[in-house]
């Protein structure tokens, strides 16, 4: 479904991704783990088409997309959140993702009917119930919890219908226990939605809990790939990641 | 069950024109007329202003470029050989003419200032109208330079109305703000309108969501200088003429500055703002010579002191106010 | 368009070198004005377009000085501190406050005080236009010929002087405690504070000193040009096009644009006398588009 072929992307002289490649099955539920620098967002950064790759190919579905711009990129089917959540703040839940739904279905540029009369409603109220998001649709984005909004950055994605869904580190910033909600939540999503999902993340608990499989990247390179098991027993990543306390791998190379 | 949103609009439209209607008859006083024509025209370019600042969160410097090409491209075709003192289509074209003129303007200087970030497309909006400015004062034969459009030009009855009349033009003059705003709200209130929410919010998001963020801050670029060259026109046939003044960078400081006066939040928070500022001018010309004294104080007041415009106070007391009161009943 | 005068100009060595000089003369002065404009953008991120007010005041505290102490040294001085001292006030007692504001309130704040201090002037010195100054005593001999040029020993004058306050201020910012502070609190005012250094201390001092350059300016220019309410309208526009192609916040860039801009309209009023404006905002146009940070400016990351 998605490929990435020898990416390489360097800022100045500092290389943030060196010959990467990288494949996704349709419908897998992927992790992507390094420490800090390993070159992770930049990843979906170039995927996602904020950046452009400096060489390689990425291929979405067989055509490559590498350079074009997000918009186009969103169009194809591959949505993504942020890891710090990135929201309208002064629209509320529901209209924003009443707006997403209308940018999703293309009518964005009528001017002629109002927006609160959109058949958008009911879409959106889908999503809400999806993500849990409820209790809180008529309450303004910028007073959500942090847990919510980063809820509402998934669902802001979802809106878009994604094939593709790229999670840039969805339990960020939450304590243990939301964590878990978060990560059941998204995994339920991913079962019930169809698609693929790749998700970065440090709780290495929660990637070896629920990710089928799990790409290790260090300084720009990917180091290893495989399943839970072949990573925790492949002694390049024990060395240069695991090394270090198991617990929490969020320690600077 | 409740009326729909455009219906409820056009409802207190009509009302509005009603209650000026008959403001008109029942306030016999030229005083009184002048403010509410002055602010009716001013009312239409600071809303205009005001999708491109309230509700797209661009910061435009340059916006009485527009006013000025819709005044000139109106007084310049009423002043042509084409025109007679029975030409009943004149006016009405010429109103066209000046704003489809304006927005090919608008949309030149938008589809290059909109490539501009932050700050640079406020520099470039301002430079573009000074461009304009410069070129009116220099092109003495057409424009008169800085004496302006001078001589008057005729205004043609069309379909029973009468601008030479003072009614009909008061009314005239209300009629078009007020289908103005509802033009406006409509479309800020539209599926489109709420994409400006969210590219003043967070563009980058925005085109996340498949959102092509400069085709949107470019067609209300277009649609904010073709409504102002709108204010430009009524401006126009109220001077007879039109003057390098209205091009120049201070002009574009006044819808700002009502703007900041009535609120930006609140959609009629710039109407209100014109109002207060047309009876302010009124007002204290009458009285003092220095005016520019009272008008700074009072800006003052509003940037220093309320931080923020008298609609938006008003509309967050009232909303406060609710809210404390759904919190009794529950 | 007088495109053949333009061209006779260019090639006959007296119209040259007078032009140059003249050029060099505007320009100088402007560079005076908008190295303040720029100097207060570099630190403080301000845009005052009060800016021109300072030069108006720096004109009218010149004008009553001399009237009363008969001496110009005097004159110049009372307008460069005076308009630093009023420079201070307004930054403690206003633009402080919108500092964290969007530049709209910053804007409108600016230009409430153009309106005040507008009318205050008219209110203090009357409504009329005052004379120029005129040059003092010491220059007020026969002109130079230079190849055949009438050159003024005052406008020589102006420009070295000009140009003294740009080295002078050039050895501050490189050389001094002062300049280093503040380059440092353009780059990063937490940093500084964060180092206990009191940034409210630079932000004065910075506002004073940019307000100090444009009185200094008027003052001067006040000496040939003659002296109104209203004269800081164009100042800080020209000023405003000087620090744009320069790069916001450039001292060096703003020197070099002040030239061009200063020869633009001398050499521009022989040959295009009506779109001389309307050429300089189509090079700010240019420069906006094709280097937004200007000539001078670091390009952001």
């Amino acid at each position: 479904m998605l490929r990435l072929e020898n990416v390489a992307k360097a800022f100045g002289g500092v290389i943030a991704t060196d010959d990467v490649s990288l494949a996704f099955a349709p419908g897998s539920l992927s992790a992507i783990i390094g420490p800090n620098g390993a070159g992770k967002t930049t990843i979906f950064n170039l995927i996602s088409g904020k950046l452009r790759p400096d060489s390689g190919r990425i291929l979405f579905d067989g055509e490559n997309i590498a350079g074009l711009d997000e918009t186009e990129i969103v169009r194809r089917g591959i949505g993504r959140a942020f890891q710090v959540a990135s929201i309208f703040p002064s629209l509320t839940v529901e209209e924003s993702l009443m707006a997403a739904v209308q940018s999703h279905r293309r009518q964005t540029l009528r001017m002629a009917e109002r927006f609160r009369h959109s058949n958008a409603r009911q879409r959106a109220g889908e999503i809400i119930d999806m993500t849990g998001l409820g209790a809180v649709a008529r309450d303004l984005s910028a007073n959500l919890s942090h847990g919510d909004q980063k809820l509402l950055d998934i669902a802001l994605a979802l809106a878009l219908e994604p094939r593709l869904l790229l999670l840039d580190e969805p339990t960020a910033g939450m304590g243990p226990e939301e964590r878990w909600q978060m990560i059941e939540r998204v995994r339920a999503l991913w079962q019930a939605e169809h698609m693929t999902l790749v998700f970065i993340e440090h709780d290495m608990d929660i990637v070896f809990e629920i990710a089928q499989s799990i790409r290790v990247l260090c300084y720009g390179a990917v180091l290893a790939e495989g399943t839970a098991e072949e990573i925790r027993a492949n002694p390049d990543v024990i060395e240069a990641y695991l090394g270090a306390p198991a617990e929490d791998a969020e320690v600077a190379p | 069950m409740r009326r729909s949103g455009p219906i409820r609009d056009m409802i207190f439209g009509l009302g509005v024109f009603v209650l000026l209607a008959l403001l008109y008859v029942l306030v016999d006083d030229a005083f009184v007329h002048d403010i509410i024509i002055k602010t009716c025209i001013f009312s239409i370019f600071a809303l205009s202003l005001n999708l491109l600042i309230g509700y797209l969160g661009l910061v435009a410097f340059g916006h009485a470029a527009f006013f000025a090409a819709g005044a000139y491209v109106f007084g310049l075709f009423m002043q042509s050989e084409y025109v007679g003192p029975d030409s009943a289509w004149a006016i009405p074209f010429g109103v066209l003419l000046a704003m489809v003129g304006s927005a090919v303007l608008a949309a030149a200087i938008g589809a290059i200032c909109i490539r501009a970030k932050a700050i640079y497309f406020s520099f470039l909006t301002l430079a573009f109208q000074m461009i304009l400015y410069s070129a009116i004062l220099a092109a003495v034969p057409i424009t008169g330079g800085d004496q302006g459009l001078m001589g008057g030009f005729p205004k043609p009855v069309f379909l029973g109305i009468d601008l030479a009349e003072a009614s009909h033009m008061y009314m005239f003059c209300a009629a078009l703000a007020i289908i103005a705003a509802l033009i406006m709200r409509q479309v800020v209130e539209s599926p489109f309108g709420y994409v400006l929410r969210m590219l003043r919010d967070n563009p980058d998001r925005a085109a996340f969501l498949g959102l092509k963020v400069k085709l949107y801050q470019w067609i209300t670029f277009v649609l904010a200088g073709t409504l102002a060259s709108l204010a430009g026109v009524l401006q126009s046939l109220l001077d007879i003429g039109a003057f390098p003044e209205w091009a120049f960078w201070a002009k574009s400081a006044e819808p700002l500055f009502m703007i900041l006066l009535g609120g930006m939040q609140t959609f009629l928070g710039p109407v209100l703002g014109a109002f207060i500022f047309e009876v302010l001018n009124a007002v204290v010309t009458a009285h003092t010579r220095y005016y520019g004294l009272v008008l700074g104080a009072v800006i003052l007041f509003f940037a220093l002191g309320l931080r923020r415009g008298l609609g938006d106070y008003i509309w967050q007391l009232v909303s406060d106010r609710r809210e404390a009161s759904g919190r009794a009943d529950a | 368009m007088e495109l053949a005068a333009f061209g006779e100009c260019l090639t006959n060595s007296s119209c040259l070198i007078f032009q140059t000089v003249g050029g060099l003369k505007i320009g100088m002065l402007l560079f005076l004005v908008a190295s303040g404009l720029t100097l207060i953008f570099g630190v403080l991120g301000v845009i005052n377009f009060a800016h021109g007010s300072f030069y108006m005041l720096g004109a009218y505290f010149a004008y009553t000085t001399l009237a009363v102490t008969d001496s110009f040294t005097l004159a110049v001085i009372a307008g460069a501190l005076g308009a630093g001292v009023v420079g201070i006030l307004f930054e403690r007692g206003f633009i402080s406050r919108v500092y964290q504001s969007n530049v709209l309130v910053q804007l409108l704040v600016c230009y409430a005080f153009i309106l005040i201090l507008d009318d205050l002037v008219i209110l203090i010195w009357g409504e009329e236009f005052l004379s120029s100054l005129g040059a003092p005593e010491v220059f007020r001999v026969p002109p130079l010929f230079v190849a055949g040029a009438v050159v003024p020993p005052f406008h020589l004058f102006l420009i070295g002087a000009s140009i003294a306050v740009a080295l002078g201020l050039w050895l501050i910012m490189a050389r001094t405690r002062f300049g280093k502070i503040v380059r440092a609190a353009a780059q990063n005012p937490q940093m500084v504070s964060a180092l206990g250094i009191n940034t409210t201390l630079i932000y004065a001092g910075v506002f004073a000193l940019g307000s100090l350059l444009a009185g200094l300016g008027g003052a001067l220019a006040a000496s040939e040009r003659s002296i109104s309410s209203g004269m800081g309208f164009s100042i800080v526009i020209e000023s405003f096009i000087v620090t744009v192609i320069g790069g916001m916040g450039s001292i060096a860039g703003a020197f070099v644009a002040a030239i061009l801009i200063g020869l633009a309209r001398s050499f521009g009023a022989i040959g295009f006398p009506l779109f001389t404006d309307g050429l300089m905002f189509m090079v700010m146009c240019l420069v906006l588009i094709l280097r937004p940070q200007g000539l001078f400016g670091r390009a952001e990351s």
